[in-house]
């Protein structure tokens, strides 16, 4: 037997070789499919392979056979937790592209309508969040106001999440004469709900453990990945589409765009917390500002069907409403990149036309994507267990990411 | 060449175009409804007014509503002109788009709606409708006028072939035109004035000329529609490919209308060709799409009458394999088809030479029917110049085959298409022979005679030429797949030879064309504004 003194001393840690491992596509844990290939040493995560795609669904092909007013539904279903902020920019989209404007009325109601949308989004990301370091309390709060959100959204437009509301030089029905009322009722259970759960979290000593210092991006890495919204707002960037590149109103509100200074996930989630607050306040100046009546669509017959009444009983109603259904809206030839601050932050239509009444072809700049590639930069360094809230905080929405 | 300018740009014309010929050949569009550029000009629709902006202006003092000051003010308005009938002139500057020829643009339009039906849900110009297109473009104003529209007559029987609604009528004499200037037949005229007009048949006649379907054609709204077509199907389902028509000699070119979800042929339409048809079909011509879909042999089968039995392709192929290879090649008849594409019959025409070895070429044609001076020819085969020159100098008919039949020249025969002069009857001593071998689309005189019948493609289903009475070799492009297995003759045939032990180099049908071009194929021939 040979004597132990001749070993050295290194020799008697075992030899451990990084460890392989999948995590997803299908993983309990995961926001949506997507699956990472993880090269550990122990807990401690040496390489990660982000692969999305599990979700991929041909959204931007599929615009490509119908008329332009038939991608709405489809644009519900990318970040289907905000889908009316979508309706929005593919609208604001193709109303670039025509070359015309909204009434203002219709500019308010889009405004307060994707601020509630914001709002759920946030809500529904920061529950989860918290959710998934084991406060479930927090999650069961801010998704019971998120359906009272919901509810507002539904009495506008009929649907809960996949509301097809959007349309071109318009939106598909003018306000509720109790939109106002309801909104103003649940804007102060958002404040509420969203205090109370601050006070749940902010002071939980393993909340505060997993969220601060962890998924660190620097704010040169967020630059250089594209990031944009909540993800480069964390890492200390003033970057919000809404104050810099003022689209549709929203040059007429107050508010704040709230930034972190570490990027860690407690900013993100910070940012998110401060967006809900700033979005209520948007919502009511919004409602102070609208005009109380006047159109919600542009008064023209090649954009806007008319009454389905004047359908019925006019040949030129009945020859628009032909028009638009069978052949779609003539949509002149060129093309446009139209821009909004959604959920994840820029949301992008890129759009080309040929002047026939189908979209020749649809890119979407899906916000998450980028925020998905910073995800190795975050997550390198850290314990296999950080993956969870930090992939949480990107919020990677399959529907929009994959397309 | 002269030129003017038309909303800024250079257009040559020819001394003695109107601004509209010029204009259209161009490629640019002047609003319009009464104008065709193969009819005089009637120049009563007004709806391509437009306004010359060089030369002495003609200026109107008019009244015209003011609408900020609720009354009608003092106005001068430049003169329009009718683009249709206003001749160009050496540098003439018009102006089709500026304000005061859109505002008479629209208030045409306006006008040509005030009596229309709510008809488009059921209408089957719907789609294809220039009151629709032109709404959208020129007009886009919705109704102001809320008392109830004029009522006329609907649903009017023309004739055997046309149905005619006097309220979607815009009266711009087009089918009457039609009529008089190309069969010369005034069966049709207009009635009462002003919002009561209506287009009728001559008392005591019916729409009932060869040529009926192109006042149809030329209709540019639901007024007339085709019998056949009406409520078969809407036209934005609908997609086209270039056909040829296979009525006559003649070669008319056409839009073979097919619906892609059903794989079915709809209708033709005249396709422009200056060389050959102009703008115009004859009724039967434009009927012919029913062989597409009426009376096909899709199965395979071998035996006649009553002892017919179903096969698959590939089994009557190895059945016609071993029957021809019975008889000697030298004494095997080979039947070219005047129905078939050039194509078809010169691989027909080598499967003869090189792989058979017979010298025994006949055509199979239809015997002629009523011509006229107009389009119709007197040759009702499309395609006789294409297959006599794929038979070479000395082919002979299908009288001198039944001729070699009964004098034991000929024991086995292969023939192509369905088509002949003679009936079944006639065909006889054919059908007594023991290999007679029929490659058709559809049934017929040939095939009922046959006892192996291998289902081929129709023309729309498949591409070729057809070579017409004047020698020009038209193209032909697939419509629709074909049902089943189905193969062009051409691919059958070279799957044959294989089988036989011969060779026919055909692998695609750009190979066959190489092979033909010295005999007949050409690029298609005429342009739409030659």
């Amino acid at each position: 037997m040979e004597p132990i003194e001749e070993l050295e001393q290194d020799a008697l840690e075992l030899p451990a070789e990084p460890m392989r491992l999948n995590m997803g596509p299908s993983h309990p844990s995961m926001h949506g499919t997507i699956r990472m290939v993880l090269d550990l040493d122990g807990e401690t995560i040496v390489n990660v392979d982000v692969q999305p795609g599990y979700l991929h669904r041909g959204f931007e092909k599929s615009c490509e056979r119908g008329t332009w007013t038939q991608v709405f539904p489809y644009t519900d279903r990318l970040n289907y937790v905000s889908p009316m902020l979508n309706n929005v920019g593919f609208a604001l989209a193709v109303e670039k592209l025509i070359g015309v404007e909204v009434p203002e009325r219709c500019q308010y109601y889009r405004v307060i309508l994707g601020e509630l949308a914001r709002i759920s989004d946030h809500l529904t990301c920061n529950g989860a969040a918290a959710m998934e370091l084991g406060a479930f309390t927090p999650l069961l709060w801010l998704l019971k106001v998120r359906e009272w959100v919901y509810d507002v959204l539904e009495r506008e437009t009929g649907a809960r999440m996949t509301h097809s509301f959007g349309r071109i030089g318009g939106m598909a029905a003018p306000p509720t004469e109790t939109l106002a009322d309801d909104i103003r009722e649940v804007i102060p259970q958002v404040h509420k709900v969203v205090a109370e759960t601050e006070s749940l979290l902010l002071h939980n000593r393993i909340f505060l453990d997993r969220m601060q210092g962890v998924g660190n991006l620097s704010k040169e890495h967020a630059l250089g990945f594209g990031c944009t919204g909540p993800v480069l707002r964390s890492t200390g960037v003033d970057y919000d589409v809404r104050k810099d590149h003022p689209y549709m109103v929203y040059d007429r509100f107050d508010f704040e765009v709230p930034i972190g200074h570490d990027g860690d996930n407690y900013d993100r989630f910070m940012v998110r917390m401060e967006e809900i607050r700033q979005s209520c306040r948007i919502i009511e100046q919004a409602l102070e500002q609208m005009p109380k009546d006047g159109p919600i669509s542009i008064d023209d017959p090649r954009l806007t069907t008319p009454d389905k009444g004047k359908v019925y009983t006019t040949i030129e109603a009945t020859i628009a409403h032909f028009k638009l259904v069978m052949e779609g809206h003539k949509v002149p030839k060129g093309q446009v990149y139209g821009y909004t601050e959604a959920g994840n932050g820029e949301l992008g239509f890129f759009l080309v036309s040929d002047g026939g009444g189908t979209p020749y072809r649809v890119r979407v700049r899906p916000p998450c994507w980028f925020g998905l590639q910073a995800a190795r930069e975050m997550l390198l360094g850290e314990m296999i267990a950080d993956i969870i809230p930090t992939f949480g905080s990107v919020n990677m929405i399959g529907g929009e990411c994959d397309r | 060449m002269p030129t003017l300018k038309i909303d800024g740009q250079d257009v040559p014309f020819e001394p003695g175009d109107t601004i509209m010929r010029a204009a259209w050949r161009h490629g640019i569009e002047i609003p319009h409804y009464c104008w065709h550029p193969g009819l005089s000009v009637a120049a009563n629709c007004r709806m391509c007014l437009v306004e010359i902006t060089s030369g002495r202006r003609m200026d109107l003092p008019i009244l015209r509503w003011d609408d900020k000051k609720n009354e009608y003010v003092p106005h001068t308005k430049p003169k329009l002109y009718p683009a249709c009938q206003m001749t160009c002139g050496e540098d003439m500057e018009v102006s089709t788009t500026g304000e005061e020829a859109q505002g008479a643009q629209a208030a045409v339009q306006e006008f040509l709606l005030l009596n229309h039906p709510v008809d488009c849900p059921i209408c089957d110009q719907a789609g294809e409708c220039k009151l629709q297109d032109y709404w959208l473009e020129h007009g886009h104003q919705l109704k102001r006028k809320l008392t109830e529209p004029v009522h006329k007559p609907k649903g009017v029987r023309f004739g055997p072939t046309i149905v005619y609604d006097g309220e979607r009528c815009v009266m711009c004499t087009r089918c009457i035109r039609v009529c008089d200037e190309l069969v010369g037949d005034h069966v049709l005229d207009m009635r009462q004035r002003g919002n009561k007009s209506e287009v009728f048949v001559a008392p005591g006649r019916q729409l009932d000329h060869r040529y009926t379907l192109m006042t149809e054609h030329v209709c540019p709204v639901g007024a007339l529609t085709s019998r056949d077509f009406r409520f078969k199907a809407r036209v934005w389902f609908l997609r086209s490919a270039p056909g040829v028509c296979v009525g006559c000699a003649r070669g008319c070119n056409t839009h073979v209308d097919f619906d892609p979800r059903y794989d079915r042929v709809y209708r033709l339409r005249p396709r422009d060709n200056m060389d050959v048809n102009r703008f115009w079909m004859c009724d039967d011509g434009m009927m012919t799409y029913r062989q597409v879909h009426e009376d096909r042999l899709l199965v395979p089968a071998i035996g006649r009458g009553e002892e017919r039995e179903e096969l698959t392709v590939k089994e009557v192929l190895r059945v016609a394999h071993r029957r021809l290879q019975q008889h000697e090649g030298a004494r095997v008849g080979v039947v070219l088809s005047a129905h078939h594409s050039s194509e078809d019959n010169h691989v027909l025409a080598s499967f003869a030479r090189d792989v058979l070895g017979t010298d025994k070429i006949y055509i199979a044609a239809n015997g002629g029917w009523a011509g006229d001076d107009i389009l119709r020819h007197g040759d009702d085969n499309p395609n006789r110049a294409g297959a006599r020159a794929a038979a070479g100098a000395d082919a002979e008919s299908l009288e001198d085959l039944i001729q070699d039949v009964l004098g034991g020249e000929v024991d086995a025969v292969v023939a192509l298409g369905w088509v002949s002069m003679e009936g079944a009857d006639e065909l006889g001593p054919i059908a007594k022979l023991r290999t007679v071998v029929s490659l058709t689309s559809n049934d017929g005189p040939l095939p009922q005679v046959a006892n192996i019948v291998i289902p081929v493609c129709s023309w729309a289903e498949q591409s070729g030429t057809f070579v017409n009475e004047q020698g020009i070799a038209q193209e032909f492009r697939r419509a629709i797949p074909a049902p089943g297995n189905i193969r062009p003759a051409w691919q059958t045939l070279v799957e044959l030879a294989g089988l036989m032990g011969g060779q026919l180099k055909y692998a695609a049908l750009s190979d066959v064309r190489t092979a033909l071009t010295p005999t007949g194929a050409g690029p298609t021939a005429g342009e739409a504004r030659a």
